[in-house]
């Protein structure tokens, strides 16, 4: 018991270290800018976390990035570089549209049958990412990242041709009443314990059941899973169909639960790169699904708070999404250097 | 010999201690002293975990000592790094090599050579002065030579030149002679009397008592972190020593009680033929059994087929002809989930790469093999409470040493460690058939003779036991009968009574067949 907190605590002084230096390296840039880092940063956070309203706003911006860290993070435990988060939140976004925007059914049936089907299509969209690996021995970096670019012009000609708003072409049929999440103030709606909940599912899924052991076991070392007769094909679909599902998951929950839209623009404005800033909130998070809520949490505050330090400090926009990247960086360094630890040494092997 | 023992001190370490805090509650090192004297080899004898490298460690700068005083050439210093105690004249070639294979063997040594540019170094300067270094000590190696050619035994020579390199004058070398074959280990200590001769101070850690009456001047013995003497080496015995070494411990002689002979097969290898990963056939026809109760052991020269053959017996790697029948089903080319669900137990040659996953808790590690059967889990969910209480259990009867079960990572288990968990996780089960690689490589003999009385132990149960050892002593006191296996062959069975060491030797290196 000892052990662990002190493992954890050691990990939790370091991300604080990061921080200091993230928060350091951001006033350096704006007194180089001549700004007041001090006013910026007040603001940054009394915008994020200063009244009920920031905080809910703050947990909004939070929600899609747990499930796209989550995505990047199981396919870290299994050994795997998923970087098709982005990709499979599109598709996810997509089928919430189908079926939350285009269908109408019940209520209560129909906002738990849009949230599926958008996971089952983001965990769709994973398959041939597996396939590929398995069968062909393509590099998963490589295969999720052209995947990527097909699901966002695959989306976006679905949205354009088929699933556009009447009289508002330039975005899919919002969900419909039945199949949206219950607003519990400001942007944040119930949607975010469904999200928690997965990934308290997957914590659960990974550390607790055999199928996860064997996820972890081909992870670390695939020669000795072999020896104990796991099959790496199987870790390696249970990896990347999670993943799938909760970037799906991501994907519907800005259909089905972020006000005021309910919906998808075709330009995909409210969804860009919401799977590729996962892989930093992963990294932050130490790739751990607990880890990742708070990171989640922390992003979505420094993304919802730069607002305010926009227009309070007058911080020209650019400059908050460089700070933030320092911050980001400078977050993500400790678990990016134990991942590449990793690699090195599995080289080496 | 005996030069050194009226040499200057080079180095000594004063009451040294050594504590982990919060990972082990004992002291790694309880106040031990040490000196290494110029012109001396001074062995450092001790078992696994009994600080030998530790103390090394301290000594070379890559840990830093809780309490006590280190002295070069008579005045304290404080030594921070590798670095640090190389400009005091103290290099260290460790057990595992930090060796770059696509580089050249002067561009490895290059590496660590700071005063250059990242740009540009002197590379010929460098190959000349390897080859004056190699000359001196006789210690053959071509700069030019890539490393990924090279044996195992020359990327030693390549680790040593690169401490040589700094021109340390007391060099210490941590268990450098495991990874070598019997011929090598002469040449490396051929050459490190040469450097002795030198005026230098050479440390030699080992477990290996005949290594230290070989070679040594003086030896000191550490038991669990504690100092046991340091002494002339020729005027102490074997028996002294092994005492120093491990406490008071009945020697080692296997009971062997008359099995019913049963002639009911568990393995049968039918003219089996294997592909190796260079893709050439490396195991060419071979054919034996073994039955209930027997130990089957295979003796060689590494290299000759036996990883293939057992690689294809566990199921690891594809035969491309013949039959392997275990309990009487044909299992050729099963997947190795199949062949263990028949009670067979594999412990594997190379530990650490595949018989654990050094990332992952001794718990964790404890249930590969069972982690899918009742009680470690149900309807696929663990059984952690199970799990711990079960590895508690067995850390306790097979003596591992670890600080915690759930929050220690395998990896930092010093490998004799590493392999009880793996004895404890393969055997305890009384499996129908164990394939047994080296399993007592590296063990100190506390944990050797305990392996052994297990395999006696599981032989009387009625276990079929397939023993690959390179270690004949071990082949020859275990065995029931002995399979000798040369260039892929089995060059003849031998009853283990009507065997003897020389015949087995000759067999081995080809020169007689049966």
């Amino acid at each position: 018991m000892r052990e662990r907190l002190l493992k954890v605590l050691r990990k939790l002084s370091e991300s604080l270290i990061a921080v200091v230096i993230g928060l350091l390296g951001g006033a350096f840039l704006m007194i180089l800018y001549g700004y007041d880092p001090w006013l910026a940063y007040r603001a940054l956070f009394t915008g994020a976390f200063g009244d009920l309203s920031g905080i809910f706003e703050t947990l909004a911006f939070a929600t899609p990035l747990i499930m796209t860290a989550l995505t990047f993070a199981v396919g870290v435990r299994a050994g795997l570089f998923n970087i098709g988060a982005e990709g499979q939140m599109y598709l996810g976004a997509m089928g919430a549209v189908m079926i939350g925007g285009a269908l109408s059914l019940p209520p209560g049936i129909h906002l738990v049958a849009a949230t599926l089907f958008g996971m089952l299509l983001g965990a769709l969209w994973s398959l041939p990412v597996s396939a590929l690996k398995i069968y062909r021995g393509v590099h998963e970096v490589v295969s999720t990242i052209m995947l990527n670019w097909v699901a966002f012009w695959l989306v976006m000609y679905l949205i354009t041709y088929h699933f556009a708003e009447p009289g508002r072409a330039e975005r899919a049929v919002p969900a419909q009443e039945t199949a949206r999440y219950q607003i519990i103030g400001a942007s944040l709606t119930t949607v975010i314990f469904v999200v928690i909940g997965f990934a308290l599912l997957t914590y659960f899924i990974i550390w607790r059941t055999t199928a996860g052991y064997e996820l972890r076991l081909v992870g670390y070392n695939p020669e000795a899973a072999q020896y104990a007769g796991i099959s790496s094909v199987k870790a390696t679909y249970l990896s990347f169909f999670i993943g799938g599902l909760a970037a799906g998951l991501a994907g519907a929950s800005q259909v089905l639960g972020r006000p005021p839209s309910w919906t998808v623009y075709a330009t995909m404005g409210n969804l860009l790169n919401l799977g590729f800033e996962g892989i930093g909130v992963s990294l932050i998070g130490r790739n751990h699904p607990i880890g990742i809520i708070f990171a989640a949490i922390f992003y979505g505050g420094l993304v919802h708070g730069g607002r305010f330090m926009e227009f309070e400090v007058g911080v020209a926009s650019e400059l908050v999404r460089a700070i933030n990247g320092i911050i980001i960086i400078a977050l993500s360094i400790p678990e990016i250097i134990s991942l590449i630890g990793r690699i090195v040494r599995r080289r080496r092997e | 010999m005996g030069k050194g023992f009226d040499g200057e001190v080079l180095v000594k370490a004063e009451k040294v201690v050594k504590s982990f805090p919060g990972v082990w509650e004992h002291l790694i090192l309880d106040h031990v002293d040490f000196d290494v004297r110029a012109g001396e080899i001074h062995a450092l004898l001790g078992e696994n975990g009994a600080g030998k490298t530790v103390l090394a460690n301290i000594l070379s700068g890559f840990y830093t000592l809780t309490e006590g005083q280190i002295y070069v050439r008579g005045r304290p210093v404080t030594i921070k790094s590798p670095k640090d105690a190389l400009r005091h004249g103290i290099g260290m070639v460790h057990q595992e090599f930090t060796l770059v294979p696509p580089l050249t063997v002067a561009e490895n040594v290059a590496l660590g050579l700071r005063k250059y540019s990242s740009f540009s170094f002197p590379i010929r300067e460098v190959e000349r002065r390897l080859r004056e270094l190699s000359e001196r000590y006789g210690l053959r190696v071509n700069p030019r030579a890539r490393v990924e050619d090279l044996s195992v035994g020359e990327q030693q020579r390549v680790e040593i030149l690169k401490v040589l390199y700094w021109e340390p004058e007391v060099l210490i070398l941590d268990e450098p002679t495991s990874v070598l074959t019997p011929e090598e280990v002469d040449d490396l200590f051929r050459v490190l009397r040469n450097m002795a001769d030198e005026g230098k101070g050479v440390v030699l850690i080992t477990h290996k008592i005949e290594e230290v009456k070989k070679v040594a001047d003086r030896v000191t013995v550490l038991r669990l972190g504690k100092h046991m003497g340091t002494m002339r080496v020729d005027e102490v015995d074997e028996e002294r020593l092994l005492k120093l070494m491990i406490g008071d411990v009945e020697p080692f002689r296997p009971t062997r009680t008359r099995v019913k002979q049963s002639s009911k097969p568990v393995l049968r290898v039918e003219d089996l033929h294997v592909v190796g990963s260079e893709g050439v056939e490396a195991v060419r026809g071979v054919s034996f059994e073994v039955r209930e109760g027997e130990i089957f052991g295979i003796a060689g020269v590494a290299g000759n087929g036996q990883r293939e053959l057992v690689e294809a017996i566990t199921g690891l790697r594809k035969a491309s002809r013949g039959r392997i029948i275990i309990m009487g089903r044909d299992v050729t080319n099963r997947s190795p989930r199949e062949i263990a669900d028949l009670g067979v137990r594999h412990i594997p040659e190379d530990r650490r790469r595949t018989g654990v996953v050094e990332g992952m808790t001794l718990g964790e590690n404890m249930i590969l093999r069972d982690y899918r059967s009742q009680p470690f889990s149900r309807l696929g969910v663990l059984n952690l409470k199970f799990i711990g209480e079960f590895t508690q259990k067995m850390v306790k009867e097979f003596e591992i040493l670890a600080p915690d079960i759930w929050e220690t990572e395998v990896r930092i288990l010093s490998g004799g460690n590493i392999q009880r968990l793996i004895l404890a996780r393969e055997l305890w089960r009384e499996p129908r058939l164990v394939v047994a690689f080296h399993p007592t490589y590296g063990l100190d003999l506390k944990a050797l003779r305990h392996t052994h009385n297990i395999f006696m132990k599981l032989r009387e149960k009625g276990t079929a036991i397939l023993l690959i050892s390179e270690d004949l002593d071990e082949i020859m006191s275990l065995s029931d009968r002995i399979g000798v296996m040369f260039e892929g062959k089995l060059v003849g069975i031998l009853d283990a009574e009507k065997a003897t060491i020389d015949k087995i030797g000759k067999m081995m290196t080809g020169i007689y067949a049966e």
